[in-house]
């Protein structure tokens, strides 16, 4: 069980991802690979508390990007809510707490958010998903998951994450 | 591989999960006017994230905005300043072209193609020369008096010594003709500004402040350079007694040649010019 200060040091790192998203990401304008805060967010919850909670969180995260990006509404947080919970029951289950982990984590839960997002939306069709899929969204995923491993370094004390192991 | 048991998966979110999948999957599967309806909410829920969003995003677009309006502004600076030199120039000439047709000696005109530095130069190059019969130790003036005298001719050019010379002198008297001296420059006033003297004054003589000096013409007839009635400048202040002998007063020169851009030059040298400097009637 956490203590009130750790909750409190991971709700600053969140809430900053959060305002990141909406002040630093459009700096980048219209471009497919410019990280996704909100997902970091998301997955930083993740992998320090249980399950449930991070498909709730999940959940969460997706309406809002739904609500604003209304492309396949629901797809969204379906795919928040299961990648929430599955990165916070994988981590529980197989990996070590470690920053390398994490990165690989945070690369291939924006690529898994991404895939269930096409397959429950079905808004893109034929070759744009393969260019998707294959391209762009690793690409995003690469520069979530370097900015990821940099929020991590950064708060590395506050986050309890182990830097060699 | 770690295994962390505490941690599994309990019972409580794995329901949380099904939830969380069943909730989406109806949002998902809701009518689009239900969505919408959805959507609207979460946005005004989102109201302070979306601010902030379109700051940025103004913020992005501002950018640019800046660069162009801050060269606009440069260039608008640039053109007031181009304005200011062309009405400046513009006036002169108006004052050149005046004083011309009031000028009962022969003369010509003539541009500066060297700007005298405010801080030292004592010469200027001028657009005339010996084709438009310019001779040397021609007097050089300009609408508001005396510049200087020609000291080197060429075909085309010539070099004028401007009274700030170190060497330059001229006979000079007061307006009503009874007092008469030597001026010459003097030191410097402050930046850009150079003064001159009024030398040998009798001591019996006084010249009242604010009077305005002129070349006097004494010594035409001898060679000398300047015909009479170039206004040379105006008595500032006494600036030394010596032993009874004479005055010497301080001159605020009627020209500063490093601000001149055109100047007339005096061909025929003899008559007494004054009148041509009085203010014309309205």
């Amino acid at each position: 069980m956490k203590n009130g200060r750790t909750r409190l040091k991971l709700g600053a790192v969140i809430l900053l991802l959060f305002v990141l998203e909406f002040s630093l990401r459009p700096l980048f304008g219209e471009s497919p690979i410019a990280p996704d805060f909100l997902m970091l967010a998301l997955l930083v919850y993740a992998i320090g508390t249980r399950p449930g909670n991070a498909a709730v969180a999940g959940l969460v995260v997706g309406l809002i990007r739904d609500g604003l990006v209304p492309d396949a509404f629901g797809a969204g947080a379906f795919a928040h809510a299961t990648i929430g919970y599955l990165a916070a029951w994988s981590k529980a289950v197989f990996f070590a707490d470690n920053l390398y982990v994490n990165a690989a984590l945070f690369f291939f839960g924006i690529w898994m958010r991404d895939v269930l997002m096409w397959l429950v939306g079905r808004h893109a069709q034929g070759i744009e998903v393969l260019w998707q899929l294959g391209y762009w969204t690793p690409l995003h995923a690469l520069t979530t998951s370097l900015s990821g491993v940099l929020v991590l370094l950064i708060f590395r004390r506050w986050l309890h994450v182990r830097i060699g192991e | 591989m770690k295994i962390a048991p505490e941690r599994f998966a309990s019972r409580r979110d794995t329901i949380a999960f099904i939830l969380c999948v069943v909730l989406s999957l109806s949002a998902r599967l809701m009518p689009p006017t239900a969505q919408d309806a959805l959507s609207d909410a979460i946005r005004i829920v989102m109201v302070p994230a979306i601010w902030l969003q379109e700051q940025t995003a103004l913020t992005l677009e501002a950018r640019p905005l800046v660069s162009l309006l801050t060269a606009q502004r440069d260039s608008t600076a640039l053109d007031s300043l181009r304005l200011y030199i062309l009405t400046e120039e513009n006036s002169q000439l108006r004052e050149l072209l005046s004083l011309a047709i009031r000028m009962p000696t022969r003369h010509v005109a003539a541009e500066v193609l060297h700007q005298a530095s405010p801080l030292g130069e004592y010469t200027l190059l001028l657009s005339a020369g010996s084709d438009d019969g310019v001779v040397d130790m021609a007097p050089v003036i300009a609408p508001q008096g005396l510049v200087g005298v020609i000291r080197t001719v060429s075909a085309s050019t010539s070099v004028a010594v401007v009274w700030t010379h170190p060497d330059f002198r001229v006979s000079a008297m007061t307006a009503d003709g009874t007092v008469f001296g030597i001026a010459e420059p003097r030191g410097r006033a402050g930046l850009g500004t150079v003064l001159m003297e009024l030398r040998g004054i009798p001591f019996r003589e006084d010249v009242p402040i604010g009077s305005h000096v002129y070349t006097s013409g004494r010594g035409s007839h001898l060679g000398g350079a300047f015909p009479r009635g170039i206004p040379i400048g105006t008595v500032r202040a006494l600036a030394e007694q010596s032993e009874g002998w004479s005055k010497t007063y301080v001159l605020s020169p009627a020209v500063q040649p490093g601000s001149v851009s055109h100047v007339i030059v005096l061909l025929g040298a003899d008559d007494d010019i004054a009148p041509a400097f009085e203010p014309e009637d309205p």
